[in-house]
């Protein structure tokens, strides 16, 4: 391996890791320093029970009508979040446990997944520019995350098989990408994962406090008789 | 019926009209005089006010709402003005949002701030901007909240809807009649400006018609009675439009032995603050309510049936009010309840035999927690009960949330986006859609008649009178 590369696997990321882990206890910093809403009416629910339905949303895709009726769109956002996960879990394993890579299964997982994911990252980039609702509310921050993050999977099912000894270039594409994200995620809606739990959380105290979540679906007691 | 889709334009241009407010100026309105409530400058930098307004009412809600949108386009899907009019993309919830996110962008976001066309970030130029952004807000959102629940992010778009109504709210740059329903709430304490002897003539008539529809002069709606079981609060259309409810439960609750009351002052639980955006209204109406309770020792606040008044009193009014809740509240639906489960009055079901379906209000079943209640009475009350579709948090608005009534302006939109609500009724082949909410008896009303359904709007209270079994009277001797 040349020492270009090592350095770029290695040095390169821990401080593009350092400098996007900075800038995100800026973010949080910053989100607290907003005062929270008080809720100071009598409970008609449990805030913790609501908190807890609201995070688990994600992987709930019946409890959301929207998600009910684009099942399609519910199973392109799990491919393409799964591409996000095994993309990142490589930029770890790559320099640290590279024997993983070795296995030829957990290559061809790898692949098949970040290949999935980038197919999937075109279809949305086409909706966006095709669905005139999505064109409309589509910024440029929207676009380039979109393509970026396509190329970052594509560039990935190149790099998994980490065969530097034949050639370095996908590695190298795919990590000098991988420092590019780490410095202009928290810049971007990319970073819509940081603020995740906490509008999951604040919206599940609210609606759970009050009664609403965990959604009641028919046949539940009704207040007084519970 | 127009089946012509409207020209949206015509509803964004629709220019500010303050002939209310000029008029409350000249009258020396007090609420204006105050400060209160807001009129218009056209001389004043708006767009400034705006801007550092913004700054003030930012919570850490509003905030994880700005940011966490992804411009996904999952909400779209759950706005009965998007699904009525597909062709239209203005019509889509996050767009709406991004008409307040992109001034938040501008002046709170880093990338929005260093580069805002990155972002779309931007402020509203000049008062033609407000003013549009007013039409939007008021126009084409009744805040019903289907969007935030069909949210991944959880980003609550409704409440970003509010937070643009309240700035505009401080400006003096809304509707009408949301000026005209908000000067009469705080000069007179309610939503239509029902004068106290009014008010008391039209208790003490209901009082007269409810002894002679029960052969019994023991009935009464106290006013101003201590220590009873609990307060009984109403929507003001109660009193001016339509008392049939408010009779109603004065029959129920004295065949249940009930000891209860109403109040001289704070009877009205309805809340304007909640669709103007203006928490200082919004407290003050409430803190009515919670005072009378507590002046009369009341045991609990009952509120009659209205969607945004259980949510305004029952939650909302607490914390604007920044009032710890100290006495229990609880819709008359769960009265109702208790009533029948303890046989405290005794219904027949066959006495509502035509087929019933009911229609969730957004404020009940999605910002509060009554989805079962009203369903557990309809199966003891009627007959034949059939479920709209989709139906409890997922219902749709009947389109008269929001305030959406008092802005008439806005009336031939609200009809076009009405379809998705006039097709759910109509598969139901119900002849009755019950709901538990005075603005949805109005706005269904509406809907029934511009889509020429086949079915009239009763509300709860009005089934379990016609259900009630009266006790057998024992002859005098």
């Amino acid at each position: 391996m040349s020492e270009f590369l090592r350095i770029l696997e290695n040095e390169v990321q821990i401080v593009a890791l350092s400098f996007m882990g900075t800038v995100y206890i800026i973010r949080l910093a910053w989100m607290f320093h907003f005062r929270a809403g008080q809720e100071v009416t009598m409970s008609a629910g449990d805030a913790k029970t609501g908190v807890a339905y609201s995070m688990m949303n994600v992987v709930m895709p019946w409890a959301m009508e929207s998600a009910r009726k684009n099942w399609s769109f519910y199973v392109q956002f799990v491919i393409f979040h799964l591409g996000v996960i095994l993309g990142i879990a490589a930029t770890f394993i790559i320099p640290y446990w590279p024997w993983l890579f070795d296995i030829g299964s957990v290559v061809v997982i790898f692949q098949i997944v970040l290949a999935a994911a980038t197919a999937v990252g075109v279809i949305r980039l086409i909706r966006r520019i095709v669905n005139p609702v999505m064109r409309l509310i589509s910024t440029p921050d929207d676009y380039f995350s979109l393509v970026v993050m396509t190329f970052f999977f594509a560039s990935g099912v190149f790099a998994m098989p980490n065969t530097y000894e034949v050639s370095e270039t996908p590695l190298i594409i795919f990590f000098i990408m991988t420092t590019f994200f780490l410095i202009y995620v928290p810049f971007s809606k990319i970073s819509h994962y940081l603020y995740y739990p906490f509008t999951r959380y604040l919206l599940g105290k609210t609606m759970g406090h009050r009664g609403v979540f965990p959604r009641r679906r028919g046949g539940e007691l009704p207040a007084g008789l519970e | 019926m127009n089946d012509k889709a409207i020209d949206i334009l015509d509803v964004i241009n629709l220019p500010l009209d303050t002939k209310e407010q000029e008029r409350a100026v000249k009258e020396n309105v007090p609420s204006v005089k105050e400060g209160k409530l807001k009129t218009y400058d056209p001389k004043g930098d708006n767009v400034k006010r705006l801007l550092g307004m913004l700054k003030t009412k930012l919570n850490r809600q509003i905030v994880g709402s700005m940011v966490g949108c992804v411009h996904c386009g999952m909400c779209t899907d759950s706005c009965h003005y998007a699904l009525a009019r597909p062709d239209d993309p203005t019509m889509t919830p996050v767009y709406k949002a991004d008409q307040i996110r992109k001034v938040f962008k501008k002046h709170f976001d880093w990338t929005g701030r260093i580069v805002p066309w990155w972002v779309h970030a931007g402020d509203p130029v000049n008062d033609e901007d407000l003013n549009k952004l007013k039409n939007i807000v008021f126009g084409t959102c009744t805040a019903c909240r289907r969007c935030t629940l069909n949210c991944p992010m959880g980003v609550d778009t409704a409440t970003l809807v509010r937070l643009s109504r309240s700035l505009l709210t401080e400006l003096g740059i809304v509707p009408e009649g949301v000026f005209a329903v908000s000067r009469d709430q705080w000069e007179t304490g309610n939503q239509m400006g029902v004068s106290e002897a009014d008010y008391l003539d039209t208790i003490e008539w209901m009082e007269e018609e409810s002894q002679d529809e029960l052969e019994d002069s023991s009935l009464k709606i106290p006013l101003d009675k201590e220590d009873c079981d609990f307060m009984y609060t109403v929507n003001p259309r109660e009193i001016k439009y339509d008392p049939r409810p408010l009779g109603a439960a004065a029959k129920i609750f004295h065949l249940a032995g009930e000891s209860w009351t109403m109040p001289k002052r704070g009877w009205d639980m309805t809340n304007f603050g909640l669709f103007s955006g203006d928490d200082t209204l919004g407290g003050f109406v409430a803190n009515n309510l919670y005072e009378a309770a507590r002046k009369l020792k009341a045991r609990r606040i009952v509120i009659s049936e209205c969607g945004h008044g259980y949510r305004a009193s029952r939650w909302e009014g607490y914390n604007w009010a920044k009032h710890a809740q100290d006495t229990p509240s609880e819709s008359v639906l769960v009265t109702l309840i208790r009533y029948i489960n303890e046989g405290r009055i005794t219904v027949d079901p066959s006495k509502n035999s035509l087929p019933i379906t009911f229609h969730d209000s957004c404020n009940l079943a999605r910002s509060g927690d009554l989805t079962e209640e009203p369903r557990w009475l309809l199966k003891r009350i009627c007959t034949d009960f059939r479920e709209m579709y989709p139906n409890r948090a997922d219902n749709f608005c009947c389109t008269g949330g929001g305030g959406a009534l008092s802005m008439v302006e806005y009336k031939p939109l609200r009809m076009e986006a009405g379809k998705v609500k006039a097709d759910q009724l109509a598969a139901t082949g119900a002849k009755i859609v019950c709901t538990s909410c005075h603005n949805c008896v109005d706005g269904l009303t509406d809907v029934i008649k511009h889509y020429k359904l086949d079915m009239q709007v009763v509300q709860i209270l009005e089934l379990v009178e016609n259900a009630l079994v009266l006790p057998e009277k024992q002859e005098t001797v």
